[in-house]
């Protein structure tokens, strides 16, 4: 098989165009009320986990329903990683080692997202070899296996309670240099060399295979590096809301990460942002309809739980009228580079 | 003597699981779609019968059966059919967003908790065979079961329909080009998995009593994980997958060791996983399960 | 009877037909040739209504059916036999023959019909009641054709009906196909075998890269000066 490499200009370029709006939304955020800051943070964490998402689904074309345990992981293993030694010696019973240690945030969350990276790594040797409709089927059984796990295992996750008290690090800054880091790893991926492979096997398996391309090789590695940056939006979303507990992590957020990823398309990085933005503003939009709107005269509301139906429906309309999401196959950066193209076509 | 009760238990369970994955299996032997909503359509059958509390049983379960059926085509009607052809990551996440549009309306409608009345409340007290105590609702599941199972063959075997979907289950493209019309076939098929999961729904209803937003959520679950042992594409084998995850599920909760027991759901879809990386295609599966070329 | 016009047909960015035009009149046995990648079955695919054409018309009888929908058209007499046979293998022999039938309102045409395809084809009354996935290449072939048959078509289309069988048995196939002409069934044939559907048809096309290079009555486009370059060639310039 010959070089099919190529610099990837328009993906990096989309990478730090949509780095640059994140930034002046953070910016513009710092004036504002810190309610409204919480749901940027909260939108940064998502499109954190979303760009991770896409790292796995976007490249291969396979949907996973179970990366969401790997925020579970990562966000409980930085937990367990940062709390006070007195706290876990109370509220859980783990071996020594992992009682009396304690790290600070940044060893600590690279750390945890290692280690759900190492656990993706054991689980996706095991899973990649699947083809077909076993593949996602396999990720839903680990999904409910994580949560069944989380939910009980009460010596290491605290079971259904709530481990409480973990430190806050996570503001508007950290959020943002998190969805920005996740943002470069997943623009060089898609233009790697290897990641080109596993996009080849996505459009066509058998043509892939044919070529030489080890599409397991290529996926695990996906998989894996995608786990990492879904851990690391556990982590964040653990220590952005001092607490985490089991029940976060299942079939409600799975289904509005993956919409914020259909929604713009699964098949762009431009994709994973335009998605996350869209549902993060459409989700407030109905949440503030919730609490009740003042349209100069008289108040629109609505009963809680719009929300979610509303996005549901969104999800739907958007799969039926634009099967390829939002914006499609469309990267941002191409268009600073369609000039320099027509010139030398001409 | 345990053990037979255990056993009857397996083949009561084992039948209810027979009926969730058939249901599951049909849609997906024909147009490749794993319908997520389907237990949105257990959930249907569940408010229907609660909303008809105090009806005679018979007016309650037929109501229930008839609109779940007519829920499916709906459903049918309405989401997929625009999605027909589209590539199965979009129509398994469409079908994933639509058990979640169900779910949280009912949860508007209803509010979260679950609501308990009586359905077949009679058939709780177990009847005495021999020395054996069994339960009358479990009888009452494997005759079901096992009648609608003979009905089902027979349609499958004899009914031109019938026979029309095998052929479209087993090669789509090919049916049409003999004439076989697409969407009746389809529509059929949903018709047919609305009243198998209304006949869950009356199970789930009468073992739990109550009904909530989320009680459709396990017995999907099971569906899939059942339908794919089974083997991709084989309705004898969705059934027979059923049956067999009946018999881990009782299996596992009668020979679990005491602190093992919450974690009962986790082994059954580990025993899942692996049976996936032994035989992928399942159990009785015809053809390569993969996505045509 | 049949009337195509100027048919563009592409996969995603990739055009496989760039504007083909053909004609089959009532009782013709006419032949499609040309090497692989052609675009021959995609051909055979748009008129069926498995694919739907970017521009162009067919006409079938008269009536426009470009983009219509597969089954509709078998219910009007267009019956088309895929590459590969395509037989229901989990179904039985009778039960495929008899879903051929599946358009049709008239249960007792339809049943004597059968006997029809079980005298033609005796091999398939002896296998009557076997899965059509246990019957060998040829036997298949047979019953793809009975099948697609049993709806009384008006034209039948046969996408390389040859493929993969011993020469025996394809003379055997084209003999079945010389007796439809004679019941009044207009056939369009593709083939590999360029010497069995020259001497089979009537009138033939060329297809190279898309498009209709040549065409001609079978009998003389043999020494017809440029028939190999237009078959081996690479294509329209």
């Amino acid at each position: 098989m010959g070089r099919i490499w190529r610099f990837g200009k328009v993906e990096f370029a989309t990478a730090t165009a949509i780095s640059v709006v994140l930034l002046l939304v953070v910016l513009a955020a710092g004036y504002t009320a810190p309610a409204f800051q919480r749901t940027v943070i909260e939108s940064l964490i998502d499109l954190l986990v979303v760009v991770g998402l896409y790292i796995f689904i976007g490249n291969s074309g396979v949907v996973s329903f179970g990366h969401i345990s790997f925020m579970a992981i990562g966000g409980y293993a930085s937990a367990i990683l940062t709390m006070t030694v007195q706290k876990k010696h109370v509220l859980l019973q783990l071996p020594g080692f992992l009682e009396h240690i304690q790290l600070p945030s940044l060893p600590a969350a690279v750390v945890a997202a290692g280690f759900a990276a190492f656990i993706a790594w054991l689980i996706g040797m095991a899973f990649i070899r699947l083809r077909g409709i076993a593949l996602p089927m396999a990720t839903f059984a680990m999904l409910m296996i994580v949560h069944v796990v989380a939910q009980n295992w009460n010596e290491v996750t605290g079971g259904r309670r709530a481990l409480v008290g973990l430190p806050q690090f996570v503001g508007l800054w950290t959020a943002l240099l998190g969805a920005v880091v996740a943002l470069a790893a997943a623009a060089f991926y898609q233009q790697w060399r290897r990641g080109l492979l596993l996009r080849c096997s996505r459009e066509n398996e058998v043509a892939a295979e044919a070529s030489g391309i080890d599409i397991a090789k290529e996926r695990l590695l996906a998989f894996v590096v995608s786990a990492f940056f879904v851990a690391l939006g556990g982590v964040l979303f653990a220590h952005f809301l001092g607490t985490i507990t089991a029940n976060s992590f299942y079939l409600d957020l799975t289904f509005v990460t993956l919409a914020m990823l259909v929604v713009g398309g699964m098949r762009s990085l431009t994709g994973a942002f335009v998605g996350t933005a869209v549902v993060t503003i459409v989700s407030e939009v109905f949440r503030s309809i919730e609490r009740g709107v003042d349209l100069g005269g008289f108040t629109l509301s609505a009963p809680p739980g719009l929300q979610e139906i509303g996005l549901a429906l969104i999800l739907l309309l958007i799969l039926i009228f634009r099967r390829d999401g939002l914006v499609g196959d469309f990267e941002i950066g191409s268009i600073f580079f369609r000039r320099a193209k027509e010139n030398k076509d001409s | 003597m345990i053990l037979v009760q255990n056993a009857i238990d397996a083949i009561s369970l084992g039948a209810i699981y027979a009926l969730a994955a058939l249901g599951v299996g049909l849609i997906f032997s024909i147009m490749r779609l794993i319908n997520f909503a389907h237990g949105e359509l257990i959930m249907g059958g569940g408010f229907t019968l609660y909303v008809l509390t105090g009806e005679p049983y018979i007016v309650m379960a037929v109501a229930a059966i008839l609109i779940v059926t007519v829920l499916a085509l709906a459903m049918e009607r309405v989401a997929f059919r625009p999605l027909r052809g589209a590539n199965p990551a979009t129509l398994l996440i469409a079908s994933f967003a639509l058990s979640y549009l169900l779910q949280h309306s009912v949860l508007l409608i209803f509010g979260s908790r679950a609501m308990g009345f009586d359905f077949l409340g009679g058939l709780n007290q177990s009847i005495e065979i021999g020395s054996l105590r069994v339960p009358g609702l479990e009888i009452a599941v494997v005759v079901v079961t096992a009648l609608l199972l003979l009905g089902l063959t027979l349609f499958f075997k004899r009914s031109a329909i019938g026979i029309q979907m095998r052929a479209a289950a087993e090669d789509f493209d090919m049916a049409r080009l003999v004439g076989v019309r697409a969407d009746r076939v389809i529509a059929v098929a949903f018709a047919l998995s609305g009243m198998l999961a209304g006949f869950v729904s009356l199970y789930v209803v009468a073992q739990g009593g109550s009904v909530s937003y989320k009680m459709g959520v396990n017995m999907v679950l099971v569906a899939f994980v059942a339908s794919v042992i089974g083997g991709v594409g084989s309705l004898p084998g969705a059934a027979l997958g059923g049956f067999l995850l009946g018999i881990v599920s009782v299996a596992l909760q009668a020979f679990l060791p005491e602190e093992w027991r919450p974690y009962r759901d986790a082994f059954v879809f580990l025993l899942f996983i692996a049976f996936l990386l032994w035989r992928p295609q399942g159990i009785l599966a015809r053809r390569a399960d993969r996505e045509r070329v | 009877m049949l009337a195509v016009q100027d048919l563009h047909v592409s996969y995603g960015s990739v055009v496989a037909l760039r504007g083909v035009s053909i004609d089959v009149a009532p009782g013709e046995i006419v032949a499609v040739i040309g090497p692989n990648g052609a675009g021959k079955s995609t051909l055979m695919r748009s008129i069926a209504g498995l694919v739907r054409p970017s521009r162009g018309e067919i006409r079938f009888q008269d009536s426009a059916i470009a983009g219509q929908p597969a089954e509709r058209l078998v219910a009007q007499g267009l019956s088309l036999v895929p590459e590969g046979r395509r037989i229901f293998g989990s179904l039985t022999v009778g039960e495929n023959i008899q879903l051929g039938a599946t358009p049709r309102g008239d249960r007792r045409a339809a049943a004597a019909d059968m006997e029809r395809m079980l005298t033609l084809f005796p091999i398939l009354k002896e296998r009557f009641h076997q899965k059509a996935g246990k019957l060998s290449g040829g036997e298949q072939q047979m019953l793809a054709i009975a099948r697609a048959l049993m709806a009384a078509p008006k034209l039948l289309m046969l996408d390389e009906p040859s493929l993969g069988l011993a020469p025996l048995i394809v003379r055997k196939v084209y003999e079945v196909i010389a007796e439809l002409r004679k019941s009044g069934v207009t056939v369009l044939v593709v083939e590999q075998a360029v010497h069995v559907a020259l001497t089979a048809s009537d009138r033939t096309y060329v297809m190279n890269a898309g498009a209709i290079v040549m065409a001609g009555r079978s009998a003389e486009l043999r020494g017809t000066p440029g028939f190999e370059d237009a078959y081996f060639g690479a294509g329209p310039r």
